[in-house]
């Protein structure tokens, strides 16, 4: 159930915000465009009030150590409190653009030449998480903004968690949360030890296999939860597919590697795969 | 990490080690603290190092209990505890730890940290945590003296058998930031690993790892260092004793008499054309001479070996001759750095090794280190190898 502010009463609690149009809300967060008196676009997030604050101070922290063209820029975070209510709510740049999951088409594949700067730039950004050893753990189109030059920023830092720090949740729940179609195996199966920069990896490889072929490596069983479960870890079918067997070999060999089951098998981090990217290209 | 061989101390052989890198062979010295107090480790380091190696220490926690007298004298010995103790030892303790492997390394002048670590065993989360606190000591400790700091994968025979085992601890242990791999695997095997199943894994894990971009130094290795060169290995390191050929945790515990041990057999010949077989004297009488001139493989160690009287031929001999054949085929080896092209380097000698043996064998000679009993096996494991983790080959040569 997402958390929605009506735009008239987010209005009247942040009289210096001109409000531009609502954005899709999630269960923790309702999200607004507005324009600050400087005239700088803004997305203001509203954090619903049984949200849990320690994740939410986390998920400051990590954007606060962040600067990177490829990751959204946070600008201030606020506790405010008056007689009758109490809200925390962040302020971000705001991405121009939309989410990549609207230039996903099913059926309508991208060409290499298109996929291969966009790709580069966000595995770049992947990397700049790895080297704050950040874990996104919720990396899916609608957590990648396409910017009108055609790059993409990731955004929604909700479920991040710092690798150095312990995490928030049970062993069990710290692997499987966030969006089961970006799930890697180990958050199928596996507990919170489990996840690090490769679980991460590995969603975006199942972004980079639909972006290139046209739909989800598991499209046939995305919609039942077990189903999923079972394809992601154990299943290999995608590498027949007859659209990925058309990839140079090349991509389809990366593609294969951020796909793998086992995390030891997969690319050691995104700066590797950028550089491979680079040097296959388009 | 250089390309080639390293010398793996250990066993009573730092001067061999120095005359052997005076030949120019060896890239490289991991020295040992089995065998050698600190303040000798410090001498022979710096000697190594004017004579172009680089240099390492491996302080081998892999026994973290193992005390003997020259092991004794290290700073580390107090982190020298069992298991258990080690395992609960707060960050306070370990900052006393990482003060040591600052003084061991900066006193050798060691051009990089091997991180020190348990062996890695099946269903120990507690041991994969506690490596990943060593290796962040050790890291921070390479960090600060500005050398590359490697981390120490040693799987134990309780992860060796499965590839599910190997795969899960090798996910755990390539999490960890290093520069490097220095790799062991425990076989099952007491000389030479001749386990077809056991060889695939041990390549894949290699393989693996070298996949990470990273070098990996297989830290155990002898007469195998072909075969770990061709899947994937950036170097591997030999000594002379068997106890150095494989990773088997218990030849540490082994009490060195200082004055050379092994009982009164004597020497044997390790023939490069019969790769990983000795020769016996009394075998190398008897054979007829187009085949025993096949066999021999002259080094300048092998000059006193008198085919009329092998007999003559001393131990040490017979050792520098093994080192200087192994060391000049691997680092032969070497110089192709497609794994790829290394294993078919690997598959040539083998085949010609088998080829050899089999004619020796129909002379009517049947040499007492069976020839047949490990050579088909490396050469099968390899050729399948390249076959089934073809696509592991391929995304390394992405990498290159």
């Amino acid at each position: 159930m997402p958390f929605i502010v009506p735009i008239d009463e987010a209005r009247s609690m942040f009289p210096q915000f001109i409000f531009l149009s609502p954005l899709t809300p999630s269960e923790q967060k309702a999200a607004f465009h507005v324009r600050d008196t400087n005239g700088t676009d803004l997305c203001l997030k509203i954090i619903a009030p049984n949200y849990d604050i320690d994740r939410l101070q986390r998920e400051i922290l990590a954007l606060q150590s962040l600067s990177h063209p490829n990751i959204v820029r946070l600008i201030e975070y606020t506790f405010s409190s008056r007689p009758e209510i109490q809200r925390h709510y962040v302020i971000e740049e705001f991405i121009e653009g939309q989410d990549l999951r609207d230039d996903i088409v099913p059926g309508q594949p991208w060409d290499l030449n298109e996929a291969t700067p966009f790709f580069i730039s966000l595995f770049d950004g992947l990397n700049a998480l790895n080297m704050k050893q950040l874990v996104h753990r919720d990396l899916k189109p609608n957590n990648i903004r396409v910017k009108p030059d055609n790059s993409p920023v990731i955004i929604d830092f909700g479920l991040a968690r710092h690798l150095s720090l312990s995490d928030l949740t049970t062993t069990r729940a710290g692997a499987a949360i966030g969006t089961p179609a970006y799930f890697a195996p180990e958050q199928f199966q596996g507990n919170k030890h489990d996840i690090d920069h490769r679980t991460d990896l590995y969603a975006v490889g199942t972004i980079l296999f639909e972006v290139l072929v046209g739909h989800h490596p598991f499209h046939s069983v995305i919609n039942s939860y077990s189903d999923l479960q079972d394809a992601v870890c154990n299943s290999s079918e995608y590498l027949r597919d007859s659209i990925f067997v058309t990839l140079p070999v090349s991509w389809q060999l990366i593609i294969s590697k951020l796909l793998e089951k086992e995390r030891v098998r997969r690319p050691l981090n995104a700066s590797q795969v950028v550089t491979i990217l680079q040097r296959i290209g388009g | 990490m250089r390309r080639g061989v390293w010398h793996q101390c250990g066993d009573r052989s730092q001067k061999l080690v120095l005359e052997q890198l005076q030949l120019g062979n060896g890239v490289g010295v991991i020295l040992s603290p089995r065998d050698l107090s600190f303040n000798n480790a410090c001498d022979y380091a710096h000697a190594y190092r004017d004579l172009g190696a680089e240099v390492t220490i491996d302080l081998q926690f892999y026994n973290p209990q193992f005390h003997n007298r020259f092991i004794d004298s290290y700073p580390t010995n107090e982190y020298r505890i069992s298991v258990s103790d080690l395992c609960q030892i707060n960050d306070g303790q370990l900052q006393g730890l990482s003060e040591s492997l600052t003084n061991i390394n900066g006193s050798i002048g060691a051009t990089a940290l091997i991180a020190p670590a348990l062996i890695y065993e099946t269903g120990r989360q507690d041991l994969v945590g506690l490596n990943s606190r060593l290796f962040s000591i050790a890291k921070q400790v390479g960090n600060d003296l500005g050398i590359p700091t490697y981390a120490s994968v040693l799987l134990g025979r309780s992860a060796t058998v499965s590839e599910s085992s190997i795969n899960s601890l090798l996910s755990s242990a390539t999490a960890l930031n290093c520069d490097g791999w220095y790799f062991g695997f425990e076989f099952n095997q007491n000389r030479i690993p001749n386990n077809y199943d056991d060889l695939l894994r041990f390549g894949r894990s290699l393989l693996t790892l070298a996949s990470t971009g990273k070098p990996v130094l297989h830290s155990y290795s002898g007469p195998l260092s072909i075969f770990s060169m061709g899947f994937g290995a950036t170097g591997t390191a030999i000594g002379h004793s068997q106890n150095l050929w494989q990773f088997t945790r218990g030849r540490w515990e082994i009490v060195l008499s200082g004055q050379g041990g092994g009982g009164d057999a004597p020497p044997r010949y390790f023939s490069q054309n019969l790769w990983g077989t000795f020769v016996y004297p009394d075998e190398l009488f008897q054979l007829p001479d187009n085949l025993r001139q096949r066999l021999l493989t002259p080094t300048p160690f092998s000059n006193s070996l008198n085919a009329i009287s092998p007999f003559t031929w001393s131990r040490w001999d017979a050792n520098k001759h093994l080192i200087y054949i192994i060391g000049n085929v691997i680092n032969q080896q070497a110089q192709d750095v497609d794994p790829r092209l290394c294993a078919n380097f690997a598959l040539e000698i083998l085949t010609g090794a088998i080829q050899l043996g089999d004619e020796i064998q129909n002379s009517g000679l049947r040499l007492k280190d069976d020839t047949c009993c490990y050579q088909s096996d490396w050469k099968q494991a390899l050729i399948d190898g390249l076959a089934q983790y073809n696509s592991d080959y391929d995304y390394l040569s992405l990498l290159m």
